[in-house]
């Protein structure tokens, strides 16, 4: 039962990139991906997910690279949203095995993970009227550069979040 | 309490790191609105928080058991402060499976909220098992911080042998002073019928043997037996052992050695113990209810230590090994030191009996059925045979007892002679 919620999501990552761009090298992407998602539904082993989670991010952008469709930003909001719940209910699914779990816990998890995702969803269609404007100000040919620092900045300063000593 | 990472935020980064990756080398804008979720839920790293709040109750039905008895334990949590998630592990002690239930919860808790888990523990093994030690893991929303704790609560849980009811029992040829239920060969107060002599000023007068004083023409009283009690010292062997538990030579001995202790203090007995063995432990001879807990208390937690010294029974005091005592020797008799004891308590004069579980059932219940294991177990048993037979030429009185079958009738078949009579003390 634990495992439907994880099942969903990673129909979700399979469906997301195949729809708008059905051609073989998505489909069969996006199908290995499927499949370790699979692997790690059945195992409840943390790589397989992890590694079918990095296979979809692959797969939506050879989708989105190939097709040059127009920015979907409900669709991508979906899809990593998907990414999170995916491996957090595979997380969740780990914890509550061989386990008595208490009947409010797992509505409580799910209640939460639903609020986040509507939040998600509205803070980013919020967000995005403002980043255009935004966007409008950096020179067209600085844009990769300041991209590129901005994403190099923005995992460093994860990693350094991440790896930073705790009490 | 330990806060730390775990494995879940690694991939969150991995991932995350990934798709900002790919942002860039594909300059679409969706990758970045996708790798946002996971930016964020790392990002609650950030924020300061403090360990949760909470107490916990670890509670257990029962502090004794018996061998394949169960018990319920009952875990409780409130919370103080909101719990995202918990986790609760206690570990099972070696030798107990689970009965029902599962010894992990999770929880999830608001502040003041309270939950529970319970579980119950099948102790098939003797002995004295440490519970109360329980591992909690709080998570933090997202599951990317966790704070590690371990609560110790010790209770101790007592697993006591099994015992088997036991109704005819080896009578000791000698009786002590206390009062009992065997017909002592002294004359006294009693109800068994002894003697009868003339009377004497002071006899009462229902003492008076009317029939006889009629037939010889004087007064003659009834003499009667006293009815008294016999110190009884259980000797148990544990130099060596062959089986897997929980039906060790050893186990089978200790719970053959519990069952006589409490149907001889049942009799108003007194009853003693030695451990022979590596180490060597003694409880004296006594009676009551607080008696069997002492004895219970040395019995479960007999166990086998390897020793090449033979060791002296001379260590024992005289108080715990009195001369008049009846010493029943349980023993698989796998070890020669063990048989050389007891031929020399019975060349002391004790009164002795060997009660020999047989090693020769337990470890044929162990093996696949073959024909060389079969053929082994055959030759091992005539060996064991000659041995015993040994030993009752010496004058012991050897009981086999095949731990398949019930302890009573093996019992039933010693033949003792009754106390002589002229043996009056």
């Amino acid at each position: 039962m634990i495992r439907l919620p994880a099942a969903a999501f990673a129909a979700v990552l399979f469906v997301v990139p195949v729809l708008p761009a059905a051609v073989p090298v998505v489909t069969v992407l996006g199908l290995i991906g499927l499949l370790l998602a699979a692997v790690g539904i059945a195992t409840l082993w943390r790589w397989p997910v992890t590694s079918a989670a990095c296979v979809s991010l692959t797969d939506y952008t050879a989708a989105l690279w190939l097709t040059d469709a127009p920015v979907s930003v409900a669709a991508a909001a979906g899809f990593g949203l998907s990414l999170l719940l995916l491996l957090q209910s595979i997380e969740l699914a780990r914890c509550m095995r061989h386990a008595t779990v208490d009947a409010g816990s797992a509505r409580s998890i799910i209640a939460r993970w639903c609020g986040f995702g509507a939040v998600m969803l509205v803070a980013t269609l919020s967000a995005m009227p403002l980043a255009i404007p935004l966007a409008a100000l950096v020179p067209h040919a600085a844009a990769p550069f300041v991209a590129a620092a901005g994403v190099l900045g923005a995992v460093l300063a994860l990693t350094a979040t991440v790896l930073r000593p705790r009490r | 309490m330990t806060a730390r990472l775990t494995p879940l935020g690694l991939s969150l980064l991995t991932v995350a790191a990934w798709a900002l990756s790919f942002a860039v080398l594909s300059a679409r804008a969706e990758l970045f609105v996708a790798a946002l979720p996971l930016v964020l839920a790392l990002a609650t790293l950030t924020l300061r928080r403090s360990a949760p709040d909470y107490s916990l109750i670890h509670e257990v039905s029962a502090d004794r058991v018996f061998e394949g008895e169960s018990l319920t334990v009952t875990v409780t949590v409130t919370a103080k402060s909101a719990v995202p998630l918990m986790e609760l592990l206690e570990p099972l002690p070696r030798d107990c499976n689970l009965a029902s239930g599962l010894n992990r919860g999770v929880m999830a808790l608001r502040p003041g909220q309270t939950a529970s888990f319970r579980y119950e523990m099948r102790c098939p093994v003797r002995g004295v098992h440490a519970l109360g030690t329980i591992v909690v893991r709080v998570r933090d929303p997202w599951s990317v911080r966790a704070w590690e704790r371990r609560h110790v609560d010790p209770k101790l849980v007592r697993v006591y042998p099994r015992i088997a009811p036991l109704r005819s029992l080896p009578r000791p040829l000698h009786t002590q002073t206390s009062i009992g239920d065997y017909v002592s060969p002294a004359l006294g107060e009693g109800i068994e019928p002894g003697d009868i002599r003339q009377f004497t000023p002071g006899d009462r007068i229902r003492q008076v043997n009317w029939r006889a004083s009629l037939r010889l023409g004087s007064l003659y009283v009834t003499q009667r037996h006293r009815e008294r009690n016999a110190d009884v010292v259980l000797m148990l062997d544990t130099l060596a052992e062959v089986g897997v538990r929980p039906e060790t030579t050893l186990d089978l001995g200790v719970r053959a050695a519990a069952s006589l202790a409490t149907a001889y203090l049942a009799r108003k007995d007194r009853v003693g113990l030695i451990v022979y063995g590596g180490l060597m432990d003694w409880v004296r001879p006594g009676s009551g209810r607080a008696q069997y807990e002492r004895l219970a208390d040395t019995l479960l937690k007999a166990d086998v230590v390897f020793t090449y010294v033979a060791k002296d029974l001379a260590l024992v005091p005289p108080r715990v090994l009195s001369p008049h005592a009846l010493v029943i020797a349980v023993t698989p008799l796998l070890d020669q030191r063990f048989t050389k004891a007891t031929l020399d308590l019975a060349a002391r004069g004790f009164d002795i009996i060997v009660l020999v579980v047989s090693p020769v059932d337990v470890t044929r219940g162990m093996l696949a059925p073959s024909e060389t294991d079969d053929l082994a177990c055959r030759l091992w048993t005539l060996e064991r045979r000659a041995r015993l037979d040994w030993l009752r030429r010496h004058g012991l009185a050897v009981l086999e007892w095949n731990p398949a079958e019930p302890l009573e009738p093996t019992l039933a078949g010693l033949e003792r002679r009754r106390p002589r009579l002229a043996a009056a003390r």
